[in-house]
């Protein structure tokens, strides 16, 4: 479980980032998140959504103790992401849209690697890499080097690197960006499977479409701010426009 | 202490697997030298070989002076005399190439050779072209001539040639062949040294640290349990034992240049005295065994605080282009104590044994000479231990900021 509370966080702006705020901007600070909570439960899946800058991947980087909050709590499986920040990072397993491997390793050796920095012991590592590659139809390419792979297989050893350690939470920061539709099944296909093994799922989009497809709860984030919070359902069945694209608009233009 | 094994072993094998890596740490240095030496061999060779049997076509003004000095040149086959010239016309000749030099007497030449004084020959010629060879050649032939008149001179006066002679001197040098080896030779080794430790620095620490960010790798990595301290120093580890590893086989690369030109160790053997040779180097190279083991152990320290320094400016550039333009102007920082250190008159002291680099610098030629005092040696060694600290404590600080590892472009 991931527990957010009266969550803030504001930035110091360099010189520079202040004058390209404009003429008008006379502060020295941004509040990229603004006093937001919400809870994500296990067995569910939590979808963040916002517009390009809303402060989505700053939230998630604060779960994932990538930054510490200015204000207020997290919580996740348990452990204070401040306080707890390694035990937070043992239960949690975190993918961009950005892959983030290294082109020069091989999927075995890159999964080995942060196998180890999980601290798996060999047995377990080998008993969950034949598994996840198994499963991901990964064998054939598992020891070609990651840059001489295609998106799709890249795509592939992300989501086991994300999962070798068995998170008990798992953050998706707008996984499909840059992808195609065949590529994205694969990150559609393994929310799923985290949810239906009862993870706490949190995953970012911009995109009405996944949320449509895999969300349980929601919560749509506009300039830092929460706008909505609240089962996904319950989303649908108060929506005032005919799409869902639509409400998505008419909340974040109201808010 | 583990996490930092992970780190260091997989940071290792992955820069390993970098062409350009292998490129700046392995094969520059190790063939640097070696060409740049053939190179240079080659061409000085043939220059000097073309200068040398060319026939020169020199100039000569006697002022109807009757010398021997005419028949001398005539009888060269490799001169060819040009007489019909006038004064004014010697520089414009030269310049022109028209003529490779001009021989000029006094006037009263004749007179003043009479007069037992010494007779004035005034040689024209080009300094900057053929590498002064021209000029020697002449300048020989005119010894000859010279030699023939003071034959005549003492022969007429009926003295011995030895009589000029009041003093004959007898040098003896009581500074080891250790020690003139040290003192002059032992100057290069520690630019070489820092020079290749702190470009074999470079490239690795540019890309574990702003490579990492700018593949998105870096976030990743961050998000594993492992703390900020260990993942730097598992980088930093990596980074200086590359800076070891390119300072090591650069060394190699003199060593490998010296064996396949010889003749180049022999011409540097002698001018660090007129009684050193090749056969002196054996018994050197067992007596400098033991300094080349203390200065790697110097060489340590340094190769963390270039490692420490070039980490913190990497993780702070947004791209490994900000990362390189910054770092690039550092290597004349660097460079500026190693050439402190060359220069005459500034020795290892109490002072300057606290100055990084410089006391490196100045520490490795007293090392090589065995004239190193322990006391400076501890010095020199304590102050790059605590500058090697300070900067990795620093660059793990420095790491821990988020506004330096999330700046990006």
């Amino acid at each position: 479980m991931v527990i957010v509370k009266n969550l803030t966080k504001t930035f110091k702006l360099s010189r520079q980032q202040k004058r390209e705020m404009g003429e008008g901007f006379t502060g020295n600070t941004v509040d990229a998140v603004r006093d937001i909570s919400f809870t994500c439960h296990p067995g569910r899946v939590f979808a963040l959504l916002g517009p390009n800058g809303a402060g989505k991947t700053t939230a998630l980087r604060m779960i994932a103790t990538m930054l510490k909050p200015t204000t207020g709590t997290i919580s996740v499986a348990g452990f204070d992401t401040v306080q707890q920040s390694q035990d937070v990072r043992t239960h949690l397993g975190f993918l961009t849209g950005n892959t983030g491997l290294y082109d020069r390793l091989t999927p075995n050796e890159m999964v080995k690697y942060f196998a180890d920095l999980h601290g798996l012991d060999g047995a377990t590592f080998k008993t969950q890499r034949d598994h996840l590659f198994n499963l991901l139809d990964m064998n054939e390419f598992a020891n070609r080097r990651i840059g001489k792979l295609s998106t799709g297989m890249r795509q592939k050893v992300s989501i086991v690197r994300t999962i070798i350690h068995d998170p008990d939470v798992i953050v998706f920061d707008e996984p499909t960006n840059g992808l195609d539709v065949v590529t994205s099944r694969n990150i559609v296909r393994i929310i799923r499977d985290c949810k239906e093994a009862g993870k706490t799922v949190i995953f970012s989009t911009h995109r009405m479409g996944e949320v449509n497809q895999l969300s349980d709860d929601l919560a749509i984030v506009h300039q830092g701010k929460l706008c909505y919070n609240g089962p996904f359902e319950t989303f649908k069945s108060q929506m005032q426009t005919p799409t869902l694209e639509d409400e998505f608009i008419r909340i974040i233009e109201e808010a | 202490m583990n996490y930092i094994w992970i780190i260091f072993k997989k940071e290792l094998k992955d820069i390993t697997r970098d062409r350009r890596t292998i490129i700046t740490m392995i094969i520059v240095p190790m063939l640097l030298f070696p060409i740049l030496t053939t190179i240079a061999t080659k061409i000085i060779s043939s220059q000097t070989k073309k200068a040398q049997t060319k026939t020169l076509v020199v100039g000569l003004i006697t002022y109807n002076n009757d010398t021997d000095f005419r028949n001398i040149l005539q009888s060269r086959e490799d001169l060819t005399i040009v007489e019909n010239i006038t004064e004014a016309q010697i520089d414009t000749l030269i310049q022109s190439d028209s003529l490779d030099a001009v021989i000029r007497f006094s006037e009263n030449f004749t007179a003043q050779v009479k007069n037992l004084e010494p007779g004035d020959i005034h040689l024209h010629f080009k300094s900057s072209k053929d590498l002064n060879v021209t000029r020697n050649r002449l300048t020989e032939l005119i010894k000859e001539y010279e030699k023939t008149l003071l034959n005549e001179r003492f022969a007429h006066l009926n003295l011995e040639r030895s009589v000029t002679e009041a003093i004959k001197t007898h040098r003896h040098d009581v500074a080891s062949k250790q020690e003139q080896f040290g003192k002059t030779v032992g100057g290069i080794i520690p630019y070489i040294f820092i020079l290749f430790c702190f470009t074999g620095c470079m490239y690795p620490a540019i890309d574990l640290g702003a490579g990492e960010k700018e593949r998105g790798t870096l976030e990743t990595l961050l998000t594993s349990p492992v703390r900020h301290l260990h993942i730097i120093i598992g980088k930093i580890g990596v980074i200086a034992l590359s800076g070891l590893t390119s300072a090591s086989i650069a060394f190699l690369g003199i060593v490998l240049a010296a064996v396949v030109h010889p003749e180049i160790a022999t011409r540097l053997l002698n001018n660090v005295s007129e009684t050193f040779n090749i056969a002196h180097m054996s018994f050197l190279v067992l007596a400098l065994f033991i300094p080349i083991i203390v200065i790697s152990l110097l060489l340590l320290p340094l190769a963390i605080f270039f490692a420490s320094l070039l980490m913190a400016i990497s993780i702070f550039a947004k791209s490994f282009k900000e990362a390189q333009s910054q770092m690039s102007p550092l290597t004349i920082v660097i460079l500026l104590p190693v050439f402190i250190g060359i220069l005459p008159g500034i020795e290892l002291n109490v002072f300057t044994a606290l100055i990084p680099v410089l006391n490196l610098s100045l520490a490795t030629k007293d090392i090589i000479s065995g004239t190193i005092s322990p006391w400076l040696l501890v010095e020199v060694y304590s102050s790059l231990i605590l500058i090697s600290m300070l900067s990795l404590t620093f660059c793990v600080k420095w790491f821990e900021r988020e506004d330096v590892i999330f700046r990006e472009s």
